[in-house]
């Protein structure tokens, strides 16, 4: 019995309304990377969190290192060795590196500070890690992929036995994501028991021992990774198997709808041509920092732009605010849902009538109720979003779910592009074909659909051409036929050298 | 370690937090003393410097205490109330005889008590801050004006000179003794603000309280602290009210909650948290005092004097606003630069 670091047994949790865990069992073992997978709200984060000490369980058992634990808090989980990395970033923007890294367990002497100790140490720990991040730096002020990092390099200086990881990678470029695994072999070797969250299950192939699979708050099954496939796993976690995990549909390429002429915007956005035909999905390869995001958001009028004419079926149209674009029938689903893509605190109703209130509207202003509970109820039902009302705040749904609404609010009114930034991002898999499925949806109506992606299978998968971006520039074009991961990278870091730089200037 | 050593002292210190504010603010501080002595050639003299001194001193103690607040991103409205609480609990307990020295006890405990249930109301009860502190400004208000049943006090009397000079007129060195109670309370609560583990929870709970909560610090206790700190300043304020009359007067401090927030938002305090130092207090409580100064010495009415000061304190947040919305955005698009420095 001994082997297990961590042992939770029959355990059960409820919120208002929701059994969130129901009789789960999982065991750790030292030295080994465990994969705790499962759909959104299956239950991996609530369990993690009820070992880290964030909630408390209803019923069942916790041992750690053959030990009953009662009450775990986070202060106690710390002390016990158990460190977690929540999906989102929990840091103090306003601190620096050292002080996040040590917050709640300053080093002080008589109650005064000691922080180039703490600062000396802050750099050992990240020098371990093999980054190169000043510990004095403002954390608010790094991007997030060494905000990440920092995370880390904070859980791994209380010492942690027992290490979780949520989504560690969502925020990770493909290079940090590699430097990111050599840490967690490093530590595996070191004895540390490692639980690994994530949806990129392309991941796992390269650091998972065994695989702990959750659905609907229960524990499903275990198995060890070599023993088993792709398609094993996700018939486990969807409950059903999932024939096409990027179903394509074949549409007639109609006329030109939309093109952009010398896009300008900064140093992310620089001479952009691009142009979508009806009937075709086109999807923006790229590094993490290749301008995609930019290039989206200048197109949507979100930024400004410094030169770049926009054309919608063959008119022009001036866009310098993102009413300009939604008025000439360009609307965006932006990246980061919580942040740009829904009002969390309003309803789902309120959340899909917002954009759509000139049509709503009657005079003098009035929102028009009875159209505005038809256009959530119609969009709810289209899009199959589970809820138990329209009345619900938009926070409390799950984050495919949420996805939807953002998604959902602006396919209520009759648009000409629809782009998308990062659309399946922290999505499960059974999400991720409904979304494919409605940007297939779109393309048979002959709406033009343009998608951003990190995702390489995804964007092979769905897009009929793909554009592929490095540093603010388009640097290849590829239809999906001809399209390979390698082709794509190769261009992707197509960087322009230094030298030539100089002699054009 | 290397690297403190090669900065030299202008360096070291713009490389504090927040000191960028600061040194906007002191530029402004010292354009308007030029211009005020440019108005006002007794400007200068050491009579008028020493009121000048005097009328910041009690600005700057409730900016102090307001700081604190606004740091761990919530906002006291009751310190107004408990000046006048203060003076008038302190003037009623020594008019009726009591020892000063007990009645300045007592009043400080009974004000402590403010700051605990506001802290309590918040932290705990979870309620907005501008709510829970508005109702504990009528409540404090209330009861300065019921100890001495609604009327305003007697003067406080003879035996109460050591009390009123302890914190009014008496002085020592040839600075007022207020100045040096206003010196020693920046200097204390400056320390526990950037020395100390209670000051790195207060900038850690109104940063990401979140984050706080989950890397095992007590951020309940953590914003009590705070509204405790900013009722014991507001008490001292009082009390140097009461000096300075020489009686309890129950409208004392009216709006003073207000000049607190415009002492900490000059110096560069975010009324957001997680930002800005003690020390732009004390620039922020100096603009103010020589603003109301200078106006006052060039003739202006009080009517002129508080909208040119509502003015500076929504420019100077407004400037503060701009610096901040410019800045982010460019720093993203930099930082996205950093892989590409990497690959050629």
């Amino acid at each position: 019995m001994d082997e297990y670091i961590v042992e939770m047994s029959h355990i059960s949790k409820s919120f208002p309304g929701v059994q969130a865990l129901k009789d789960v069992s999982f065991q750790l073992k030292p030295g080994e990377v465990l994969a705790l997978l499962g759909e959104n709200g299956a239950g991996k984060s609530t369990l993690m969190k009820v070992l880290s000490g964030v909630y408390t369980k209803d019923e069942g058992e916790i041992k750690v290192f053959g030990q009953i634990v009662e009450d775990i808090t986070p202060k106690k989980a710390q002390e016990l060795g158990i460190a977690i990395i929540h999906q989102e970033l929990n840091l103090c923007p306003h601190l620096s590196v050292a002080e996040n890294i040590f917050l709640g367990r300053e080093k002080t002497h008589s109650c005064i500070l000691k922080d180039s100790e703490m600062n000396d140490e802050a750099r050992n720990i990240l020098k371990r890690l093999n980054v190169n991040i000043d510990p004095e730096a403002i954390v608010g002020e790094l991007p997030v992929s060494q905000q990440q990092l920092v995370e880390i390099a904070k859980a791994l200086s209380i010492n942690a036995k027992v290490l979780i990881m949520d989504e560690p990678t969502s925020a990770l470029a493909s290079e940090e994501i590699e430097d990111l695994f050599g840490i967690i072999r490093k530590l595996k070797k070191e004895g540390c028991g490692i639980v690994y969250i994530s949806h990129r299950l392309e991941e796992l192939q390269y650091i998972a021992d065994r695989v702990i699979i959750m659905r609907d708050g229960r524990y499903i099954t275990s198995m060890d990774f070599k023993d088993t496939t792709m398609s094993e796993i996700i018939s486990y976690m969807v409950g059903r198997e999932i024939e096409d995990r990027f179903p394509r549909i074949d549409c007639e390429r109609g006329k030109k709808i939309f093109e952009v002429q010398n896009l300008n915007a900064g140093r992310l956005v620089r001479n952009i041509n691009l142009e979508i035909y009806e009937g075709e999905i086109v999807g923006i390869a790229g590094l993490m920092g290749a301008g995609r995001t930019e290039t989206t958001r200048a197109i949507f009028g979100a930024d400004p732009k410094e030169s770049g004419r926009i054309f919608v079926d063959g008119k022009e149209v001036i866009i310098n605010s993102p009413r300009d674009a939604i008025r000439s029938g360009i609307v965006l689903v932006p990246e980061d849902r919580r942040r740009d893509g829904l009002c969390v605190k309003l309803s789902v109703r309120e959340n899909i009538a917002l954009p759509n209130l000139d049509i709503l509207c009657k005079d003098f202003g009035i929102v028009n109720r009875k159209k505005e509970y038809e256009m959530a109820e119609d969009t709810v039902r289209n899009l199959s979003i589970k809820l138990p009302s329209i009345e619900v705040d938009a926070a409390s749904l799950s984050g495919g779910n949420q996805q939807k609404v953002v998604v959902g609010k602006w396919l209520a009114r009759n648009s000409r592009i629809v782009i998308f930034d990062e659309p399946t991002r922290g999505i499960d898999v059974a999400a991720k074909v409904e979304i494919y499925n409605l940007m297939n949806d779109l393309k048979r109506q002959g709406i033009g659909v343009l998608f951003v992606s990190s995702e390489m299978p995804e964007i092979m998968g769905i897009s009929d051409r793909i554009i592929v971006m490095c540093d603010g520039r388009i640097t290849g074009e590829l239809y999906s036929g001809e399209a390979t991961e390698n082709l794509i990278m190769e261009y992707a870091t197509k960087f322009e050298s230094k030298l030539t730089q100089k002699q054009a200037v | 370690m290397e690297n403190s050593k090669k900065m030299n002292l202008w360096e070291r210190l713009i490389s504090i937090r927040g000191m960028g504010q600061v040194l906007t603010g002191t530029i402004g501080l010292i354009a308007l003393c030029l211009l005020f002595s440019f108005l006002n050639p007794s400007f200068y003299s050491a009579r008028n410097i020493g009121n000048l001194l005097r009328q910041i001193a009690p600005i700057l103690i409730i900016g102090i205490g307001q700081g604190y607040v606004l740091i761990t991103g919530n906002i006291d409205l009751s310190i107004g109330s408990v000046v006048g609480m203060s003076t008038m609990i302190s003037a009623t307990l020594m008019t009726k005889g009591m020892d000063p020295w007990i009645a300045v006890l007592v009043t400080l405990i009974s004000c402590l008590g403010v700051g605990v249930l506001n802290g309590a109301l918040v932290a705990k009860c979870k309620l907005p801050p501008f709510i829970a502190t508005l109702g504990t400004m009528t409540v404090a208000r209330g009861i300065a004006q019921i100890v001495n049943n609604n009327y305003n006090t007697d003067a406080i009397g003879e035996a109460a000179q050591g009390f009123r000079d302890f914190f009014y007129y008496g002085s020592v060195a040839g600075v007022y003794n207020t100045i040096w109670i206003a010196l020693a309370i920046f200097l204390v609560f400056n320390f526990i603000l950037s020395r100390t583990r209670t000051g790195r929870y207060i900038y850690a709970v109104g940063s990401n309280i979140e984050a706080a909560k989950l890397s095992g610090v007590n951020t309940d206790m953590t914003v009590i602290i705070a509204y405790v700190i900013s009722s014991f300043c507001a008490a001292v304020v009082g009390l140097i009210t009461c000096a300075t009359a020489g009686m309890g007067t129950m409208d004392a401090g009216t709006m003073y909650e207000m000049y607190a927030v415009a002492a900490a938002v000059i110096g560069g305090i975010s009324t957001l948290g997680g930002q800005g130092i003690l020390l732009g207090t004390v620039v922020g409580a100096a603009i103010w005092g020589v603003l109301q100064n200078g106006l006052q010495f060039a003739g202006a009415p009080v009517a002129i004097r508080n909208i040119v000061i509502g003015t500076i304190v929504v420019v100077s947040v407004l400037l503060d606003v701009v610096i901040r919305t410019g800045r982010p955005r460019k720093k993203v698009l930099e930082d996205k630069t950093i892989p590409i420095q990497k690959a050629s």
